[in-house]
């Protein structure tokens, strides 16, 4: 279809030719500049040639958990006393990993977090229940290592545990001194 | 009293000091055992190791700096850890079919390598080709192995590894054949003896022609045997790793050796028809004439450098270029190589025949 001239010569032996050499030298002529430019890297030189992968924190590469950069993301660890059992982090976890199990507490308005329990084999680390925890209970630790034996050691308990009757009986008996108190008996 | 029989074998029994009449077949066995133990075996510790070195220099990483001083026993721990993975899968008959080729071209071959004057175990009229169809059993064995496998990942891949070896055998054999022009026959030792020790004097560089059957020689064998930086399909980007899918432990490391052996064949064999082999200076050779051990040493040494630097160019230019699919492959080995390799043939065949007339 290409009529652009007198001088039009594609498709003729000669231009398919060239071209076909044309294609042959350029991909050579790159696949050397790729080889030229490779050199620097090999003997580190200039200021942007070091390697920019991290060494794993451990004895060998001298480096400790406390160089890590101040926002990565290890292993969770839950402050039960600061938690308040709003399970934000557990509707928020994309893996539902995170599980809460409350009952009504010494208050009744209080929240007793009998259990709370972080599966870090389901884990991604993504960081959405810390951000989300309003308390601030829920945090990044810099603990990397987690490596286990038996699946079920990945899982993290930081609940309180269940109220037991003699709990609930001290409890109700507190209130009722309390409500006298307020009384003014 | 030693003195009988080929090359190698006094050679062999000098090293030894052996006394007496052995048995070819009995210093054959002793000879590829010991090219197994010290020649394969380290070859392939090095190799990895400054393949996965320098790929971490080119790319800014650190790579393997665990395992020993700078991670020089990497591909010895790699190796333990593959030896202790069992596969849960029982061996089929597939499996074995796959083992069983595999093995014999990595096992069938090594005594036809050539290793100095006096190391040539097989120096007949078409020793050239028995590389070359050792790697075509390679290929074949890869094929096999992706046949095996129970998943369509697998089947797919043998038949990419198969049209992919075919499409580089081709050119493969026409630039081998552009080498028997030179020198006038397949055998090492002629192969050996018409090219010198100066670079001037080596095939490749004794016309454009040579030259240019020796690119695509090393080419074609790359694509042949789906060697990086031809080794799109069997990379895991490419269907699951193709014919390599599921594949690991004993089978893996079997295959990682199968892949370092190829590679190292045909740049041993590159170096012989086209880089002079392993010639030393006419003036080494008067000096060594009396000390047949010595001689042979640094001829070998020689050759394995020459071969040794092969293998870093081919990884130099692996490491820094992007990989191409099986489709891009096969095209640029039967429409780029093909005819490279027929056009130096005919005019290596010219060039011959000008010498002659003229």
């Amino acid at each position: 279809m290409g009529g652009m001239g007198a001088l039009d010569m594609s498709g003729s032996l000669f231009s398919t030719t060239l071209s076909y050499l044309k294609d042959v030298f350029s991909s050579v002529r790159s696949i050397l500049e790729s080889c030229v430019t490779a050199i620097p890297y090999l003997f580190s030189a200039g200021e942007n040639r070091k390697e920019v992968t991290e060494q794993y924190p451990d004895p060998i590469s001298s480096r400790t958990a406390d160089d890590l950069p101040s926002r990565s993301r290890g292993l969770l660890f839950n402050d039960i006393d600061r938690c308040t059992g709003c399970r934000e982090c557990e509707k928020i976890c994309p893996n539902k990993s995170i599980a809460i199990e409350t009952q009504s507490g010494s208050d009744p308005a209080k929240i007793w977090v009998s259990l709370f329990d972080i599966d870090f084999s389901k884990c991604i680390f993504c960081g959405l229940c810390v951000e989300e925890c309003i308390p601030g209970s829920l945090v990044h630790t810099k603990q990397y290592e987690g490596a286990v034996y038996v699946l079920d050691d990945l899982k993290a308990s930081f609940g309180r545990g269940g109220v037991t009757p003699e709990m609930q009986a001290r409890w109700a008996a507190n209130r009722r001194t309390h409500e006298n108190e307020e009384v003014g008996f | 009293m030693s003195g009988q029989g080929p090359a190698w074998a006094i050679l062999l029994q000098k090293v030894f000091g052996l006394q007496g009449n052995y048995p070819n077949g009995l210093l054959a066995f002793v000879a590829l055992f010991f090219i197994y133990l010290f020649l394969i075996v380290p070859g392939a510790w090095i190799i990895s190791y400054v393949d996965r070195k320098l790929g971490a220099d080119f790319q800014a990483r650190v790579g393997p700096n665990r395992a020993g001083p700078s991670g020089f026993f990497q591909p010895l721990a790699d190796f333990l850890k593959l030896m202790q993975k069992d596969s849960q899968e029982k061996i089929t008959t597939s499996d074995l079919l796959w083992i069983i080729v595999f093995s014999s071209a990595l096992y069938s071959s090594v005594a036809v390598i050539p290793l100095g004057s006096s190391f040539l175990m097989v120096d007949t009229d078409l020793s050239a080709f028995i590389p070359f169809l050792s790697a075509l059993v390679l290929a074949l064995g890869t094929m096999l192995l992706g046949f095996s496998r129970p998943t369509v990942p697998g089947w797919f891949g043998a038949i990419k590894v198969a049209g992919q070896a075919f499409s580089g055998a081709f050119p493969a054999l026409i630039s081998l054949l552009t080498a028997g022009i030179r020198s006038g026959g397949f055998r090492w030792s002629h192969l050996a003896n018409s090219q010198g020790a100066s670079p001037m004097d080596w095939a490749a560089f004794s016309n454009p022609f040579q030259f240019l059957a020796l690119i695509v020689f090393m080419i074609s064998g790359l694509v042949m045997m789906c060697l990086p930086p031809m080794e799109g399909v069997v990379l895991p980007i490419n269907m699951n790793g193709g014919v390599t899918a599921h594949l690991y432990g004993r089978r893996w490391a079997i295959f990682r050796l199968g892949r370092f052996y190829a590679s190292f064949l045909w740049s041993l064999v590159a170096s012989v028809l086209f880089l002079g082999g392993w010639q030393l200076p006419e003036q080494v050779n008067d000096l060594l004439s009396d000390s047949l051990i010595l001689k042979q040493s640094l001829e070998s040494i020689l050759l394995l450098s020459k071969t040794f630097i092969m293998m870093l160019i081919v990884i130099w230019v692996s490491r820094v270029n992007p990989r191409t699919r099986v489709d891009q492959v096969t095209d640029f080995a039967w429409k780029v190589l093909s005819p490279f390799a027929l056009l130096a043939l005919v005019g290596s065949a010219i060039w011959a025949g000008w010498g002659l007339l003229i």
